[in-house]
């Protein structure tokens, strides 16, 4: 708006208060509220911002319900490979049954899983046959609850092994490093 | 509506410079990319911890196997309560034994306890420094480390030694380019 130089306002003795009251509703109070779109947009943005920065495209590797993974510092980013779960005595291998550990945790016992170790070796089968002319990564990684004893862990990853797996990961919580 | 008054004016027969830009297309476009990133935001991150089976392959009697020294392997034993022990072996020769007191640090973080050892961390390092072989950056080759535990401990315990000999990083050069890399190589002892 273009600026004026400010001049004697006539008749500034009436009182225009009156005016005033009848715009705003009589000396009630204005049932018209302001909104700042300054603020709200501010707001928006610095919301949108932080939720690209957060954004990851790779998506979300799904865990098996009721399975609590431990946490660690030095990780690794995760890799696209048959994943095995071991919740409560099921094993999971892509979310399929294969077997359980009853019989390690009975006897106390590092051993093999026979329906594990099958399924593991089918599927490494069926990788070299689509892939013949490459090497095998061997490459796998166990999902396995916090509490779970050290000699199941141990079958497990026996059993990877001696299937043809021997890169074994285990899949964990990345927390920040401290220091 | 929003304004944006860009000064001027002039002479009344000149088109006003004072234009309006329309809000309600940005705050939708801002809302509906907020509703989408909300949607498909991912909150836990997971990552892995690697390790090696190290299984040995089907013997070759047609070929002559070379005589190799064996090399230096450090054995972390995580069987006793009170204590963790550090073994140096080159073979089946013990080159040094070093006992860590065991101080468990652990948080409660929701449902999941973090298990942490700053200080066997902080001796796995030194003893690197001093007794590692594969040290030299353009050396791909990485020392052993073998984890012993009983049968009866639990995987977070297991996770968190793990974890403390993750945290020696060395340098190592990939086509050229050095970065920080993990020291060890970890596997688990059979028995």
């Amino acid at each position: 708006m273009p600026l004026q130089t400010p001049t004697r306002r006539l008749m500034h003795h009436v009182g225009l208060e009156f005016v005033a009251k009848k715009v705003t509703g009589g000396g009630h109070r204005s049932v018209n509220a302001g909104l700042s779109l300054t603020s709200m947009i501010d707001f928006l943005v610095v919301t949108v911002v932080f939720l690209l920065m957060t954004f990851s495209a790779s998506g979300e590797t799904p865990i098996a319900k009721g399975l609590n993974l431990p946490k660690a510092e030095n990780t690794l980013d995760m890799i696209d490979s048959p994943v095995v779960a071991v919740v409560g005595s099921q094993i999971l291998v892509d979310g399929s049954p294969a077997g359980n550990t009853r019989a390690v945790e009975e006897s106390d016992r590092m051993q093999r899983v026979d329906e594990l170790f099958n399924i593991l070796k089918s599927k490494r089968e069926l990788w070299k046959q689509t892939h013949p002319n490459k090497d095998f990564p061997g490459v796998v990684v166990l999902e396995i609850d916090q509490n779970i004893k050290a000699v199941v862990v141990k079958s497990v990853f026996q059993t990877a092994a001696f299937a043809g797996f021997p890169n074994v990961s285990f899949m964990v919580n990345s927390i920040p490093k401290t220091g | 509506m929003g304004g944006v008054d860009v000064g001027g004016g002039g002479g009344g027969k000149r088109k006003s410079l004072d234009s309006e830009i329309n809000m309600i297309p940005m705050i939708d476009l801002l809302m509906v990319t907020i509703s989408f990133l909300l949607i498909t935001a991912v909150w836990t991150h997971m990552a892995r911890i690697n390790s090696d089976a190290q299984v040995p392959g089907p013997p070759r009697p047609d070929v002559e196997q070379e005589k190799v020294e064996p090399e230096k392997q450090l054995n972390v034993q995580m069987q006793a309560e009170d204590k963790f022990v550090l073994v140096w072996k080159q073979g089946a020769t013990t080159v040094d034994s070093i006992d860590v007191p065991r101080k468990d640090v652990v948080m409660q973080e929701g449902p999941v306890e973090v298990v942490r050892f700053p200080d066997l961390a902080a001796k796995i390092e030194s003893e690197w420094k001093a007794k590692g072989q594969h040290s030299n950056p353009t050396d791909r080759k990485l020392d052993q480390a073998i984890l012993h535990t009983d049968n009866k401990t639990e995987f977070k315990y297991i996770v968190g030694v793990i974890d403390a000999i993750y945290q020696t990083h060395r340098d190592l050069t990939l086509g050229g380019k050095t970065e920080k890399a993990p020291a060890f190589n970890i596997t688990f002892a059979v028995n």
